[in-house]
C-alpha cells in the first residue's frame, strides 16, 4: 500500500529524482524546498516518512529534525536523511538530534525504496 | 622487458608447472573415480585446469588455452552439478589430461611456440564439446530446489526448521522514539523469504505502573527460510542496528556449507575475522563490533574467536573451522617457503665435491698419524667428523619421497584392470619413505612391470576369486620401508600365487633346467626371472611376452639391489625389492692384490676363507668344497692379469648375488670401508667386472668390483670351456677344517 512521504530538498532535480522513484513504487509524495517549507507542509497532514536533505537554506535538515521531534504530533514519524560523503560530521549531529536513518548520496533508486520499506513498510 | 634467456626460463618453469598441474588433476580424477561426489576433489580439479589455462594464456599458447578451455568448461558443469561424473566422462577427462601433457611437451623451448596439429586432437575436442552439451545427465544427488542447497531459489515449499536461519532480536526501549516501527522491519524481512516462526519475547516488560508507553520492551526469535546470506539478512536491520541486539545464526544445514566454504577459501594469510567474513558466516558490522568489544577489554585481551562465540555471532564450529584454515594456510606457506627447486646436476656436483673432500680429509689424517703430531691428529679428526656430517647432509639432499612414484600406479592399476575387466584396489603404504632420486627414477619401470604382472597373472578374475572364497575385488599393495640400512619395496597381491608346477614345466620345456633337477619351490619360483620365460597361457597385450621379469631383475641388479619372491599358493604373492639407500655411496670391503686395491660391495660379501696357496695352482677358475657344496672360484689376479704377491696363504672372499655364490681369490683383506663411488671415465666404460672407482685416504685409487658382471663372466667361462673345469676340479679344500677367518660375515 502506498505511503505518504514528505521529501525536503532545495535541489529541484534531486526532488524530482526522489519523487519519480517513489511515485513509481506507488507512494504519494509531498515536496518541500527547505526546512521551513517542510514544517508548514506537515501541518494537518498524515505523513508516513520524511526524507530530507541536510544542507538547505532557511532551516537546514538538522534544524528540521529537531523541530519535528519537538512536535508531539510528529515525534514518532520516521526521518531518513540524505547526505553526501563529505557531510559525515553532520551525521553525528543529526543522529544526536534524532535522525537515525541515513542514506549516502549518490544512491541507487532501489536503495531508497528499500529504506522506505524498512522505515515505513 | 624480459630478455630471451629470462623468457625461456619462465617458459621452462611453466612447463614444469603444467606437468605438475596435469598430474594433480589426474590424482583428483582418480580420487573421484572412488568417490564421485568428493567436492574437494572436484574443486581441486577445476582449479588445476583453470590455473593451467590462465598460465598458458600468459605465454600465448593459444592451442593449449583452447584445449584446456574445453576441459575447464566441462568441469565447471560438473562442479555446478549440471553434469554427472560418469565413468565415460572420467575416461574422456583422463585422455584430455594426457593430451595436455603431450601438448606441453610440444612447446618449443627456444621460440616459446606451440604448433599443434589441430586434426590430432579434433576428435577429443569433439568428444569434449559433445559431452558438454548433448549428454547432459542431471545429477540426482543435488536437488537445486530444496532449502538445503546453497544456490538461489525463489520460493521454497518444503521448509523445515533445520534449513531455516534463526534471528534473535532484542529491541531497545528508545527505538520507537527514534521513529522506527519494528513491524516495518519484519515486513521487510519477509521479502527475503518465509518467516516460519516468530516468537515474541516479553520478558523485559515491566509492571503496568512502570511501563512507558513510548518505550519498546519487546524481543523476537524468528525462524526465516531464505536463500539470502547473513549480510543480506543483517542489511534488513540496517537502520535499527544501533537500537537492538541482533544475532543471526545460520541454518544447521547451511552451517556445513559455510564450513566447507571456509575450507575452500583461497589460501591467503588472513586473520580469523577476515576468514569468517569472507565465508559469509560473519558480517563486517559484527566484526567491527567484536573488535571493539575485544579492544574494550584491554586489560585481559581475549582471542577474537572466543569473543565471537561468546557473543553468539558465530557458532563454535565456524570459529574452529576458520582456525583450522588459518593453521593449514600457515603450514602450507611454511612448507612452500622451506622448499627450493635445484637442478639435479648441481646436487651431483656438490656430492662429487664432498666426496673429494672426504678423500682429502682422510689423506690429511693419514699424514698427521704418520707424523705422530698429537695436536695435528686431533684437529684432522675434528675435520673428518665434520666432513662426515657434511657428506651425510649432502646425500640427504638427493633423497625424495617415493610417494609420487607410487601414486602414479593408481592410473596404471586403473587402466590395466579396466582393460582386463578386473576390479582391483591399490593400497599404498610408506609413501613418505625417502630414497635417492636416481634410484627412484630407475625404479619406475621395474615397478610398472611388477604391478602389471600382478594384475595380469597374479589376481584372478572375479568369478574365480569368489569361488576361492575371496572378495570379488582384488587387492594390490605397494609398500616401502627401511630395514637394516636398506630400503625394502614390496609389490603384493592377493591372487593365486605362483604356480610352481607350471613354472617348472615351462622351464624344462624352455631348456632352462633339467627335467630331473632337484629344485626347491623357491628355486623354481626364481626361474621366472630367467631370460625368455613366460607362463601366461595367453600372451596378452599387457604382459606375458616373457620379456618382463628378466628386465626387472637386471634393472634391480643395476641399482645394486636384490629381489625376492614370497608366494603363498592361493593367498597371493609378494615381490620384495631391497635397495641401497643411495647410489652415490657404498659400504665396501677393501681387498688388495699385490699393489692394487679393490672394493667389493659389503652387502654381497658372505664370508672370508683362507687356503694354502698351492691348492689352486694358479688356475683362473676352479671349484672349492664349501661345507659340502661346490663353490665356483675365480682368481682375481688371473682374471685381471695382475701379479700376485708371493705368499703361502691366500684369502677367498665368498660373494653372493641373488641365489648364486662364488669365491674370489685375493691376496689381502683390509676390512670394511665406506666410500664415495666415482663413475668410470668414458674410456673405461666398457671394462668388464669393474663398476666404478674410489680414492682411498692414502690417495691410492681402488676399483670397485662389479660382482654381477663377474658372475656372468664366470658362468660363461665355465660353460664355454668345460676342460678347464675338469682340470681344476680336484683342487678342493675343506673350508671347515681350514677354519674361517672371522674378519667378516655380513649376511645378505
Amino acid at each position: 500500500m502506498g505511503k505518504t512521504i514528505l521529501i525536503v530538498d532545495d535541489s529541484q532535480s534531486m526532488r524530482q529524482l526522489v519523487k519519480m522513484t517513489l511515485t513509481g513504487a506507488g507512494h504519494q509524495v509531498i515536496e518541500a524546498v527547505d526546512g521551513r517549507d517542510a514544517l508548514t507542509k506537515l501541518t494537518g497532514q498524515k505523513i508516513n516518512l520524511i526524507i530530507s536533505d541536510v544542507n538547505m537554506p532557511n532551516l537546514d535538515g538538522i534544524g528540521l529534525v529537531k523541530a519535528v521531534k519537538a512536535n508531539p504530533a510528529y515525534r514518532f514519524t520516521p526521518i531518513c536523511m540524505l547526505t553526501t560523503e563529505s557531510e559525515q560530521g553532520k551525521k553525528a549531529e543529526g543522529q544526536a538530534a534524532g535522525a537515525k536513518a541515513w542514506i549516502v548520496k549518490p544512491f541507487q533508486p532501489q536503495q531508497l525504496l528499500s529504506a522506505v520499506e524498512k522505515l515505513a513498510g | 622487458m624480459l630478455n630471451d634467456q629470462q623468457w625461456s626460463q619462465l617458459l621452462l618453469s611453466f612447463v614444469e608447472e603444467a606437468h605438475d598441474l596435469a598430474k594433480q588433476a589426474e590424482e583428483y580424477l582418480l580420487q573421484l573415480e572412488q568417490t564421485p561426489t568428493d567436492e574437494d576433489a572436484i574443486n581441486g580439479l577445476f582449479r588445476a585446469m583453470h590455473t593451467l589455462k590462465g598460465s598458458a594464456g600468459l605465454f600465448s599458447l593459444t592451442p593449449l588455452v583452447n584445449f584446456t578451455h574445453h576441459l575447464e568448461s566441462l568441469l565447471m558443469k560438473v562442479r555446478e552439478g549440471q553434469q554427472a561424473l560418469t565413468p565415460v566422462l572420467l575416461d574422456l577427462l583422463l585422455r584430455g589430461l594426457d593430451e595436455v601433457n603431450a601438448m606441453v611437451e610440444l612447446i618449443d623451448a627456444d621460440s616459446g611456440e606451440l604448433v599443434v596439429d589441430e586434426a590430432r586432437h579434433a576428435g577429443l575436442i569433439a568428444a569434449l564439446t559433445s559431452h558438454d552439451d548433448s549428454h547432459l545427465i542431471p545429477l540426482t544427488t543435488i536437488e537445486p530446489d530444496t532449502c538445503k542447497s546453497f544456490g538461489r531459489l525463489d520460493k521454497c515449499a518444503s521448509c523445515d526448521q533445520e534449513a531455516a536461519w534463526h534471528i534473535s532480536l532484542r529491541l531497545q526501549p528508545e527505538i520507537l522514539g527514534n521513529g522506527f516501527d519494528p513491524a516495518s522491519f519484519l515486513r521487510y524481512l519477509s521479502r527475503l523469504g518465509d518467516i516460519l516462526q516468530l516468537e515474541l519475547i516479553d520478558d523485559a516488560l515491566p509492571a503496568l505502573a512502570e511501563m512507558d508507553p513510548e518505550s519498546c520492551y519487546l524481543g523476537m526469535e524468528i525462524d526465516l527460510c531464505t536463500t539470502a546470506g547473513k549480510a543480506e539478512i543483517e542489511d534488513v536491520f540496517e537502520f535499527i542496528r544501533d537500537f537492538c541486539t541482533l544475532r543471526i545464526l545460520p541454518p544447521n544445514a547451511a552451517l556445513d556449507d559455510y564450513l566447507r566454504l571456509i575450507h575452500e577459501l583461497p589460501e591467503t594469510d588472513q586473520k580469523i575475522g577476515r576468514i569468517l567474513v569472507a565465508s559469509g558466516l560473519l558480517t563486517e558490522l559484527e566484526l567491527d563490533q567484536a573488535l571493539r568489544l575485544q579492544a574494550a577489554d584491554a586489560q585481559q585481551p581475549r582471542p577474537l574467536g572466543s569473543v565471537l562465540v561468546e557473543q553468539g555471532m558465530v557458532p563454535a564450529q565456524g570459529v574452529n573451522a576458520a582456525l583450522a584454515k588459518q593453521q593449514t594456510v600457515r603450514e602450507k606457506r611454511n612448507q612452500e617457503n622451506s622448499q627450493i627447486r635445484v637442478a639435479a646436476h648441481k646436487l651431483d656436483e656438490l656430492i662429487n665435491l664432498v666426496g673429494e673432500l672426504v678423500i682429502s680429509a682422510a689423506g690429511a689424517q693419514l699424514r698427521a698419524q704418520l707424523k705422530g703430531d698429537a695436536a695435528c691428529i686431533e684437529s684432522t679428526q675434528t675435520v673428518n667428523l665434520h666432513v662426515e656430517q657434511i657428506r651425510e647432509a649432502a646425500l640427504k639432499l638427493r633423497m625424495i619421497e617415493i610417494g609420487d612414484t607410487f601414486n602414479r600406479f593408481h592410473r596404471v592399476v586403473r587402466d590395466v584392470s579396466q582393460q582386463l575387466g578386473k576390479d582391483i584396489r591399490l593400497e599404498i603404504q610408506g609413501a613418505d619413505t625417502e630414497l635417492d632420486k636416481a634410484v627412484i627414477d630407475r625404479l619406475a619401470d621395474p615397478l610398472t612391470h611388477l604391478v602389471r604382472n600382478a594384475i595380469d597373472h597374479g589376481i584372478e578374475p572375479a568369478d574365480q576369486r569368489l569361488a576361492a572364497g575371496k572378495s570379488a575385488e582384488g587387492h594390490l599393495r605397494l609398500d616401502a620401508y627401511h630395514e637394516s640400512g636398506m630400503i625394502v619395496i614390496e609389490v603384493a597381491d592377493d591372487g593365486h600365487g605362483l604356480n610352481t608346477r607350471r613354472i617348472r614345466e615351462k622351464a624344462v620345456a624352455r631348456g632352462l633346467i633339467d627335467a630331473q633337477a632337484n629344485l626347491s619351490d623357491h628355486d623354481v619360483q626364481m626361474l621366472i626371472f630367467a631370460a625368455g620365460f613366460s607362463t601366461a597361457d595367453n600372451v596378452s597385450d599387457l604382459s606375458g611376452r616373457g620379456v618382463g621379469m628378466d628386465v626387472v631383475r637386471s634393472a634391480i641388479d643395476a641399482l645394486r639391489g636384490t629381489i625376492e619372491i614370497d608366494s603363498r599358493p592361493g593367498e597371493g604373492c609378494t615381490f620384495r625389492i631391497r635397495l641401497p639407500l643411495t647410489l652415490a655411496i657404498i659400504d665396501g670391503f677393501l681387498i688388495s692384490l699385490g699393489d692394487d686395491y679393490f672394493v667389493i660391495p659389503l652387502d654381497m660379501v658372505t664370508e672370508c676363507l683362507e687356503l694354502e696357496a698351492d691348492q689352486l695352482d694358479g688356475a683362473a677358475y676352479g671349484y672349492l668344497d664349501l661345507r659340502g657344496r661346490p663353490l665356483p672360484c675365480l682368481s682375481l689376479a688371473a682374471h685381471f692379469k695382475l701379479r700376485e704377491a708371493p705368499s703361502k696363504r691366500r684369502n677367498i672372499i665368498v660373494v653372493s648375488h641373488g641365489r648364486q655364490q662364488a669365491g674370489l681369490i685375493v691376496d689381502h683383506l683390509h676390512g670394511e670401508l665406506q666410500t664415495v663411488i666415482k663413475p668410470l671415465g668414458q674410456l673405461f666404460q666398457h671394462l668388464q667386472g669393474i663398476g666404478g672407482s674410489t680414492i682411498l685416504g692414502s690417495g691410492q685409487v681402488a676399483l670397485i668390483l662389479d660382482i654381477p658382471s663377474l658372475f656372468r663372466h664366470l658362468h660363461t667361462h665355465v660353460e664355454a670351456s668345460p676342460a678347464d673345469l675338469r682340470t681344476s676340479q680336484p683342487r678342493q679344500i675343506a673350508a671347515g677344517q681350514q677354519g674361517e677367518t672371522p674378519c667378516n660375515s655380513s649376511a645378505t
